[in-house]
């Protein structure tokens, strides 16, 4: 019986095929946009969120919202990572710490020639022993501390003038030479590195932004933040990596959110009318059929779910084409700017398994809606008058 | 009996239905709008500020100062009027959260410079002379209830008050503004250039000069001056760069990167959307009114007169539509900007977006009626009639 | 030269599926002007493919089709539309009214493709459903007609533009006897007072019998023509 019933509408939207292509088509382009924006969305927060590790402590000025509004003192910040017994020791029995200076510098691009915001970051030796295995050199060699040499992130290549192995980028007044390439996970791919102090002197800075260091198995990073917090020489805020870099996406993230969701009720708005034209045009054709099945004894009920079951199929294969739609851009790089620390970041759209659950879901919401008021018609048909109807 | 009296006739059969898509074009033609807007409105912020101010920033970085003693060195170039400090604050009020701009100013050059700034509430004067009175926005005024005579705490993220982190810079608001322009936003706050630097006593915290607005003298060519002030500082000790005042707020524009292109690409979607509803709903009607086209046909009407009962009823359907999702465009136009204003002042739908939209509406119309018209074209009279239902 | 119609030697074949199918085989017919005939034949012995060939609206793969003195197949397109319009009425079996234009409204549907100013083209739908008697039903909608007075109103809509042929497939083929009587005397007057062409397409020989000559058509072929008694169709008159 229930198999005759799925075949039945199933037949029923091959034989008005031109109406269910259109309709699945109208949920499809809603449901791409969305997935579309969700793939920006992921493809945004997971680069921040897949690097942050746990282990690293990031040390900021008290009361900094990141390291673009935070800065040391030079010599206090080497007193402070001699200072803190949490911070781990490396091999050579100094401690596992770099002082970072991070600085947004104008570059152009090279394709429109226009200005960017490029972040710049002056570290110290120690953070190659730090991020062990996180960073990859591609091509060329790490730059050497002490020398005008610097190191690009790889989705710079091609993007910014000068980022090439053996362009020069000028700070300042100062030319460095580009030495190497390099690869690694997160943010930080998008970024400039070279020596803290070459970078402290030729940008006029006063001193690094940040602290990163690496801790020993079991402190508690939220135990140092308040022992410090008010600490009489060098205050400092205390976080780990992960939760600064995830901090660094609230804004776009919600933004990104905030617009999908916009789009989601406006374009879902549409395509559920779009969906509920067609139920009801399949009810008009069918009203003397289901005359026929009211008149031998079917419930009500029952011909109002299978409205529904069938508004469900053609919302899932909306998701489905959604999804087929928005397939083709996972992967594509693009770059914005990331207010919150106002440079330009490069990212791939990413469709998650997440991404494409939602879209399927919305989907089959889009359709569900679109059923509601044909099936509802379909519960109430007089079976005189369906019967009357040709 | 004219032919055209069919069109109503015929929406009018299926009520619901005309109704449904009238609904999907209504939201989808609000919707272009509302996009459209965004990313024209981007490009306008940077197209509608004066020439004749120019932005002195260091050119090596948004976030990296000049010398204190460049502005009375930059006041000497020939053709310069006058120089205004600007030092972005980069505070909140209470929470991170609450974002707004704040500026440390020269307060009497800002007055003088910017015309666009119309008080309205307090008065210039009283701002100019009180050293620790602020001019605040309208925007930021309703947002957080304050009003002349308040106080308003400012927690300084980038520049922590020297009595700790915790403290608030206190500015007494002696000013309320509305934008006169429309790139102009009502959510900053501007404050003394006095006392933000006498309230920072170490010299690690001061940040030198953030940006300088250069008025130029009335018969001067301004690219003249931009060069000359470039010249000064080629060899350092810090270089600066020069623009326009549009120029300057166009780089602000181009950090949105791609998101324009990809506002845009989803207008694509949008437009799908609109057709495929359209298409669907003349497809259904054609199907319903094939007999009709056939009674026609025989009685001797042209394949152009029958099809033009069918384009019209795709015409009526996307106009009116259409012209809804305009008007409810226009309709929460304010309720935009209200919302937007913080990273994007002067949120405007353009006429052009309107007429845009208007040619797209007609376009979807056109091309929802003619599918079904070009297909009773080829519909003979027998076989139009010989149709069961 | 015969304002009648006039077949010869027309054949009329169609392809289903490969197959090639004739329905009308080289069919010589003649029909004089102002005479009221009946065709009958089994279903599917080509009785509207033949009515449909007369008004226009299909054409003969071969042979020639005459109506009220012109060659059909000389015309095409707009010109064969224009020539249907002011030639020919056609009356169907199932009324064919448009549901959302009242009766008046679509009597005077076809005026719309003459130059008569609005006034005189609703005179004239006044005058045509006056004529089937409905005149009090002007402001009605088809779905508020019975099936007698629809085709009453669709045989007004045929004569509204004063064609000199009608062209009647079945068209008492969904009515009861009582209101097929009606329809039936008033293709009779309109063939005796105003002096139309008919020619009716019907299975039943009662219909068949109020015509003046019944033609029979069998396979394509014409079987033969008959005269209708002249007491015979005057008895039938109610
Ligand atoms: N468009 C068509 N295509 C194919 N076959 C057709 C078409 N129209 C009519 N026929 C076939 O031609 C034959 C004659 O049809 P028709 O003239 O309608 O017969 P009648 O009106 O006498 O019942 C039938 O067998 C019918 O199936
Ligand atoms: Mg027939």
């Amino acid at each position: 019986m229930r198999g005759i019933a799925f075949s039945y509408h199933l037949r029923s939207l091959f034989v008005r095929r031109s109406a269910t292509f259109l309709t699945v088509l109208g949920i499809g382009a809603t449901v791409a946009v969305v997935a579309g924006v969700l793939a920006l969305q992921q493809g945004f927060e997971r680069l921040y969120t897949d690097a942050g590790r746990a282990d690293l402590a990031v040390f900021l000025r008290p009361g900094a919202t990141g390291e673009g509004d935070s800065i040391f003192n030079r010599d206090r910040g080497r007193r402070l990572i001699n200072t803190v017994p949490e911070i781990a020791v490396g091999d050579d029995q100094q401690p596992l710490a770099s002082m970072e200076l991070y600085l947004a510098v104008r570059l152009r691009r090279v394709s429109s020639g226009g200005e960017t915001n490029v972040p710049i970051r002056g570290v110290q030796p120690a953070t190659f022993g730090i991020r062990e295995g996180e960073i990859t050199v591609l091509e060329g060699r790490q730059f050497r501390p002490g020398q005008d040499e610097l190191m690009v992130g790889r989705s710079l290549l091609g993007r910014i003038r000068g980022c090439e192995l053996g362009g020069t980028i000028v700070l300042n007044t100062t030319p460095f030479l580009v030495v190497g390439i390099f690869e690694s996970t997160g943010p930080s791919g998008s970024e400039i590195w070279g020596d803290l102090d070459r970078i402290l002197e030729c940008l006029e800075r006063t001193g690094p932004s940040r602290i990163l260091a690496q801790l020993k198995p079991g402190s508690d990073i939220a135990a140092i933040s308040a022992r410090l917090k008010n600490d009489k020489v060098v205050p400092a805020q205390v976080i780990s990596e992960k939760e600064s870099l995830s901090s660094q996406t609230e804004m776009l993230s919600a933004v990104l959110k905030f617009l999908g969701a916009f789009l989601g009720v406006i374009m879902g708005i549409a395509a559920v009318f779009t969906a509920t034209t067609t139920m009801l045009a399949a009810l008009a054709d069918r009203t003397h059929e289901i005359g026929i099945l009211l008149a031998a004894g079917f419930r009500p009920v029952g011909i109002a779910l299978g409205f529904l079951f069938e508004s469900l199929i053609l919302g899932l294969l909306g998701g489905l084409a959604g999804c087929l739609l928005v397939w083709p851009i996972n992967g594509i790089e693009t770059g914005t700017t990331n207010f919150q620390t106002f440079t330009e970041v490069a990212f791939g759209f990413r469709v998650t398994p997440m991404v494409l659950t939602v879209s399927i879901l919305f989907a089959l919401v889009l359709g569900l809606l679109g059923g509601g008021l044909p099936a509802w018609r379909a519960a109430h048909l007089a079976p005189v008058k369906a019967l009357g109807r040709r | 009996m004219s032919l055209l009296r069919l069109v109503p006739r015929q929406l009018l059969r299926h009520p619901l239905r005309t109704l449904l898509t009238i609904g999907s074009l209504t939201v989808a033609i609000f919707l272009l709008c509302i996009l459209r807007s965004l990313v024209t409105t981007l490009d306008a912020t940077a197209t509608t500020a004066r020439n004749d101010r120019l932005w002195v920033q260091s050119a090596v970085s948004l976030f990296v100062g000049m010398p204190a003693w460049y502005p009375d060195r930059i006041a000497q170039v020939d053709g310069v009027q006058s120089v205004a400090r600007w030092q972005w604050f980069g505070g909140y009020y209470q929470d991170p959260s609450n974002f707004f701009a704040q500026f440390a100013v020269d307060p009497q050059k800002v007055v003088d410079m910017y015309p666009e700034l119309i008080v309205v509430e307090g008065s210039a004067d009283a701002f100019v002379a009180g050293r620790n009175c602020c001019m605040i926005g309208r925007g930021i005024a309703n947002d957080f209830g304050w009003k002349v005579g308040d106080i308003a705490p400012i927690t300084g993220a980038l520049f922590p008050h020297p009595d700790g982190a915790d403290k608030a810079w206190e500015l007494e608001v002696a000013a309320i503004y509305e934008p006169g322009a429309r790139n102009f936003d009502d959510r900053t706050l501007f404050f003394h250039w006095k006392l933000f630097e006498e309230t920072l006593t170490t010299p690690e915290d001061s940040p030198g000069v953030g940006a300088m607005v250069v008025r130029v003298k009335d018969d001067v060519d301004p690219s003249v001056v931009m060069g000359a002030v470039d010249d000064l500082f080629m060899d350092g000790p810090q270089r600066v760069q020069t623009t326009t005042e549009s120029e300057f707020q166009a780089q602000f524009v181009s950090m949105f990167g791609n998101i324009p292109f990809f506002v845009s690409a989803i207008g694509g979607g949008v437009l799908a959307a609109v057709l495929l509803a359209c298409i669907n709903t003349m497809l259904m009607a054609a199907r319903e009114q094939r007999r009709e086209v056939g009674v026609l046909k025989a009685l001797g009407f042209s394949d152009a007169r029958v099809g033009s009962v069918l384009l019209m009823q795709s015409l009526f359907l996307t106009l009116v539509g259409g012209g809804m999702g305009m008007l409810l465009a226009k309709g929460i136009e304010p309720g935009v900007v209200a919302a937007t204003s913080s990273f994007m002042p002067g949120f405007l739908i353009e006429r052009e977006t309107y007429l845009m939209a208007f040619i797209i509406t007609v376009l979807a119309g056109v091309v929802a009626g003619l599918l079904p018209a070009w297909s009773t074209r080829k519909l003979t009279v027998v076989a139009a009639l010989g149709a069961r239902d | 030269m015969n304002e009648g119609i006039l077949l010869q030697g027309v054949t009329k074949t169609y392809s289903r599926g490969g197959e090639e199918l004739r329905v009308l085989d080289n069919l010589d017919l003649t029909m004089d002007e102002g005479r009221f005939y009946a065709l009958m034949g089994p279903s599917g012995s080509g009785k509207t493919t033949l009515l449909n060939l007369v008004g226009g609206l299909d054409l003969p793969d071969s042979g020639s089709v005459q109506v009220a003195g012109q060659d059909i197949r000389s015309l095409r397109g707009a010109a064969l539309s224009a020539w249907r319009a002011r030639s020919v009425g056609f009356v169907f079996q199932g009324f064919n009214l448009i549901p959302v234009l009242s009766a008046l409204e679509n009597v005077a549907l076809p005026l719309a493709l003459t130059p008569l100013s609005r006034k005189e083209r609703r005179r004239h739908a006044l005058a045509a459903l006056d004529l089937v008697d409905l005149g009090d039903r002007a402001g009605h909608r088809p779905g508020q007609l019975s099936g007698g007075q629809e085709q009453r109103v669709a045989i007004a809509r045929a004569i509204v533009t004063d064609p000199k042929v009608l062209l009647c497939d079945e068209p008492t083929g969904d009515l009861d006897r009582a209101a097929a009587d009606q329809v039936l005397a008033l293709l009779q007057r309109l063939n005796g007072e105003m002096k139309k062409t008919v020619l009716m397409v019907t299975h039943d020989a009662a219909a068949a019998a109020r015509a003046q000559r019944i033609v029979h058509l069998d396979k394509g072929r014409l079987g033969s023509i008959e005269e209708v008694q002249a007491e015979q169709a005057a008895g039938a008159k109610p």
